[in-house]
């Protein structure tokens, strides 16, 4: 039968006035050490007035570099909880962004939405706190603008000018085209039959139409 | 200034107090009612200075606590280094719910905190803040201080037992296996600066150690090397008496949730925490006026006479116990808290014939100069 035994007591072969000193020297030791320490340079960072460096592949916070931003939603489709949400209308290759937010409540950073971007224009931040008043301030907007800005109203005009002057120019062909198949139908006509004297008018009519395409 | 409470002998030396409350009141006015207006000026006195060390003292041990902890402590609160985090704190305690346990003793339960607050406070009665400073000249002025402060011991254990809480009683009953072991040393270590005064009132050991350009302190006179040795006793019996870590055997906050207070809120708990530094205080200044020359310091005799010198004085008195009470805090925040049977161990083995050595020496050393030189 295993009997219960006390364990055996520290070694201790100081004599009583060995103890005394021990107690004394030991005290003495151990506030000379704290003293050290009291005048230390407290190790403490003062949060929210000095913060710490955060790693660069910190998962905080998601940053859009808007103008690479192609509008292709594989971040969206991408998310495991579906948190972003994004809008915009096409005007030929130029976006009219409306707005394009994530939900941090439902966001757990876990960078899925990072990876499949093809235009590498999604990141995650190094901003890691976030405190509301309200849950709707949760959703929060990564567009720095919304709408067209001056640079994509110019090039949407000129794109726009383009196509309309392309228009133009294909319908005068095929206005030309048009009136040079009547001519040749008239002249075999005219063949078939007898040799007119002229070609009809048709020929004077294409004119008319460049102006309206100029508009 | 001698005594606030009206006698024959205040009257004859008309200190400042005394001299203006006799000048605010009509000399015919009884004995029994000039005794009650002084005791209330004297309660208000010591209890504001009390209120107010204890804000301070807070603020101080929880700065020293960070910073031998390598970091700042509060920084806050009032702006610079959170100076107001006792004030905000004293808020906090008297705006919070006063609970009081159903299953406790209620008269206990009440009574405790009052009782130990209570005679913290009483035992400043013959504490000395300045050459004549004092509330009253008890010619038995430490023995009055020790038998006073024991009775918070009291206050303690009814405060353990009345909130019926294990936690409680087991502190509650550590601080009476306590106090038998502390008590004895605490006093015997008293006897060696006692015997080289020939007075019991802290008062006179203030005015002996005048000497020697305002240096003629007990650690620095003939018998430092009885000095040194019986003040480290006292120091460690009164730290003991003030429930101050290596002997917080009573609170053990990591063992016994806090100890005899742990059901105690609000009002009635910062109670405790008042007295925790009015103690600290208490022995800290007993520690000034027989070791370290109360409120003499080198300079102070030439000022004698002037406006400045009663001021001098207290400030020199309240710094240097100051300095005790950060030295308290130091060996808080250095010294591991020890075992009921280590505490009864050193009180019992090691503090009490180590006095009972000390007073033989400082009574033989008495005796050879007495012989010797004949002084």
């Amino acid at each position: 039968m295993a009997t219960l035994q006390e364990p055996a007591a520290p070694a201790n072969d100081r004599s009583y006035w060995g103890n005394v000193w021990h107690a004394v020297k030991s005290t003495a030791v151990g506030m000379g050490i704290t003293f050290r320490y009291l005048w230390a340079k407290p190790f403490t960072t003062q949060y929210p007035d000095e913060k710490l460096p955060v790693d660069g592949r910190y998962r905080g916070i998601h940053y859009l570099e808007q103008d690479l931003c192609i509008y292709c939603q594989a971040c969206a489709k991408a998310c495991p909880v579906d948190c972003i949400d994004m809008g915009a209308k096409r005007h030929g290759k130029e976006l009219e962004w409306e707005f394009f937010t994530v939900d941090y409540q439902k966001c757990m950073f876990c960078e899925l939405c990072v990876y499949p971007c093809p235009k590498d224009c999604i990141h995650m931040g190094e901003q890691y706190s976030l405190v509301t008043e309200d849950k709707a301030d949760f959703l929060l907007e990564l567009t720095s603008w919304t709408g067209l800005t001056e640079e994509q109203k110019v090039r949407v005009a000129e794109a726009e000018a383009k196509k309309a002057a392309k228009k133009a120019a294909a319908a005068k062909a095929k206005a030309e085209k048009a009136a040079k198949e009547a001519a040749e139908k008239a002249a075999a006509e005219a063949a078939e039959a007898e040799p007119p004297a002229e070609p009809e008018p048709p020929a004077a009519e294409p004119p008319a139409e460049p102006e309206e395409g100029k508009e | 200034m001698s005594a606030l409470l009206p006698s024959a002998a205040a009257a004859q030396q008309g200190n400042g107090l005394t001299e203006l409350l006799g000048g605010l009141l009509p000399d015919t006015l009884p004995f029994w009612a000039l005794t009650l207006v002084g005791a209330v000026v004297a309660f208000a006195m010591v209890f504001g200075f009390v209120a107010v060390l204890a804000m301070f003292a807070t603020w101080l041990e929880r700065k020293v606590a960070g910073h031998i902890q390598v970091r700042y402590g509060p920084m806050r609160v009032g702006g610079w280094h959170g100076w107001a985090q006792a004030i905000a704190d004293g808020v906090k305690l008297l705006i919070k719910e006063d609970l009081v346990v159903s299953a406790a003793d209620k008269p206990l339960f009440k009574l405790a905190p009052m009782v130990v607050l209570g005679t913290a406070l009483a035992a400043f009665v013959a504490l000395p803040f300045g050459p004549g400073a004092i509330v009253a000249d008890v010619d038995v002025g430490i023995f009055f201080i020790l038998a006073i402060s024991s009775i918070t011991t009291f206050g303690v254990i009814m405060a353990g037992w009345g909130s019926n809480n294990k936690w409680s009683l087991y502190g509650a009953m550590r601080e009476a296996a306590q106090v038998a072991s502390y008590e004895i040393p605490l006093g015997l270590s008293l006897m060696m600066p006692v015997m080289y005064f020939g007075s019991l009132s802290l008062h006179d050991a203030g005015e002996l150690q005048s000497g020697w350009f305002g240096m003629q302190w007990y650690v620095f006179s003939d018998a430092f090397w009885i000095a040194i040795p019986s003040f480290a006793l006292f120091f460690t019996a009164a730290l003991a008496e003030t429930k101050r870590a290596p002997f917080d055997l009573p609170e053990s906050e990591s063992e016994l949730v806090a100890g005899f207070h742990t059901e105690y809120s609000g009002i009635r708990f910062s109670f405790f925490f008042m007295e925790e530094y009015a103690a600290m205080y208490l022995m800290s200044a007993v520690g000034t006026a027989f070791w370290f020359g109360a409120w003499n310091f080198p300079g102070l005799s030439l000022l004698e006479g002037t406006v400045l010198y009663a001021p001098l004085a207290v400030a020199a008195f309240v710094t240097k116990s100051l300095l005790l009470v950060f030295l308290m805090m130091w060996v808080r925040w250095t010294v591991p808290r020890i075992r009921i049977d280590q505490v009864m161990a050193l009180g019992y083995k090691y503090l009490t014939p180590l006095c009972l050595l000390m007073i033989f020496l400082a009574a033989s050393w008495e005796w050879f100069k007495a012989t010797v030189f004949g002084a």
